[in-house]
């Protein structure tokens, strides 16, 4: 192939870039989206630790047992709400102050994808027993993406 | 997940030997309906002559050598170096995977699925300078493996689902508001899937992978880069007839 030939190639290659990005856009948010879910599975990052504010670790194991802990890290405050469901498994629910893009709880054995909880709101549900804790990337007002996680607490 | 399982450059044509036969016969279909106004493009299959002249004409580095860059240092432990490799190919996956004719909840699920893929499997990636091309291909296996399962799926739904998939011709052209892409756009419009596929994902990836494109599309090998060239030829021809001046840019 000649240079010409290329270079018309090449020119035709890069209108079709601008009209493709012009006629279907990337989404809105999509690659924030994207790095805070990669942030939540890159086990060698590290997050912001978050301490225990409010509430104390009680095993939750029957009906009546409830537990509510709040994490801040003064920057992030997060509630959490854990309930007993049956057949052994619990239930989380969060609250975040903020633009949450990922929320993932993690335990020895698996880890639960709670997705991105733009309004604020998490909910995990079918939660084996076990020592959790919870990685969390939000925007702050910068717009910056700022990971953090919690403590270890039993679920 | 299965679908990037081994790596970016093991690529064999023995892959497309089973469907001999049935890519030849593809081919002639396409070959058939690209015949017309293609035959000055003649049959060139030169797969490297356009992408270094376009990798030139972008910016230096290019884009894989920055993505090769920011791989290594989080390899090295730069964890936010992730973040820019996310930032820098992102678009690019998200052109690639949508070249598939996957819906937008979909789309994004594969270019999700290509980077927990990397985060998880980066290990066995053995040359890390390729990183780029590593990407890419993961993205199209996995468009290619939802959109065969959703196209099965599609049969048997309503034909009201299919048309809420795709976008709607008039949104799109109203999107297209800038004269080039317009005129482009009206250009691309002409040509058959496999075309407008096929410079999708060309246009959006350096450094393409011929032989598992030609896998993708179901064409030989051989005919891969003179199959882009008709197409490419096909759409020259619909933007001169337009009074299109093929010089700008």
């Amino acid at each position: 192939m000649s240079d010409e030939n290329a270079a018309a190639d090449a020119a035709t290659y890069a209108a079709l870039r601008r009209t493709w990005s012009a006629v279907d856009p990337v989404p809105v948010g999509l690659i924030d989206r994207m790095v805070a879910a990669v942030a939540v599975e890159d086990l060698s990052r590290e997050y912001e630790l978050l301490t225990l504010v409010e509430g104390e670790v009680v095993a939750v194991r029957s009906e009546t047992d409830t537990m509510t802990l709040q994490f801040s890290s003064g920057l992030v405050n997060v509630l959490i709400h854990v309930t007993a469901e049956d057949d052994g498994f619990s239930r989380v629910d969060g609250w975040i102050e903020g633009t949450a893009l990922a929320v993932r709880l993690l335990q020895d054995e698996s880890v639960l994808d709670a997705g991105a909880a733009e309004n604020g709101r998490f909910a995990l549900t079918a939660v084996p027993h076990g020592l959790s804790r919870l990685r969390i990337v939000i925007r702050d007002d910068s717009g910056d993406l700022r990971e953090f996680e919690t403590p270890r607490f039993e679920v | 997940m299965r679908a990037c399982d081994g790596s970016a450059s093991g690529e064999k044509s023995a892959d497309i030997t089973g469907n001999q036969k049935f890519s030849d016969e593809m081919y002639q279909a396409v070959s058939i309906a690209l015949l017309p106004g293609v035959d000055t493009m003649g049959a060139m299959t030169d797969s490297a002559g356009a992408a270094p002249a376009d990798e030139a004409a972008d910016a230096a580095p290019s884009r894989w050598e920055h993505a090769a860059d920011l791989f290594v240092r989080w390899r090295a432990g730069e964890s936010r170096a992730m973040d820019e490799l996310v930032r820098l190919m992102t678009p690019v996956l998200w052109h690639v995977v949508r070249a598939y004719g996957l819906d937008q909840a979909l789309a994004e699920d594969v270019v999700q699925t290509t980077w927990m893929t990397l985060v998880q499997r980066h290990e066995s990636i053995l040359e890390p300078r390729a990183v780029s091309g590593w990407l890419t291909i993961c993205a199209r296996r996995e468009a290619w493996r939802v959109s065969k399962l959703h196209r099965r799926a599609d049969a048997t739904e309503t034909d009201s689902l299919e048309s809420h998939l795709e976008p709607g011709e008039s949104a799109e052209e109203s999107a297209a508001t800038d004269d080039e892409s317009r005129r482009l756009w009206a250009a691309v419009s002409t040509l058959n899937e496999r075309c407008k596929r096929l410079l999708r994902v060309v246009a959006f990836e350096e450094r393409p992978d011929y032989a598992r494109i030609a896998q993708d599309l179901m064409m030989p090998i051989g005919s891969i880069g003179p199959t882009r060239q008709r197409c490419l030829g096909k759409l020259r021809t619909t933007l001169l007839a337009d009074g299109w001046e093929e010089t700008r840019s």
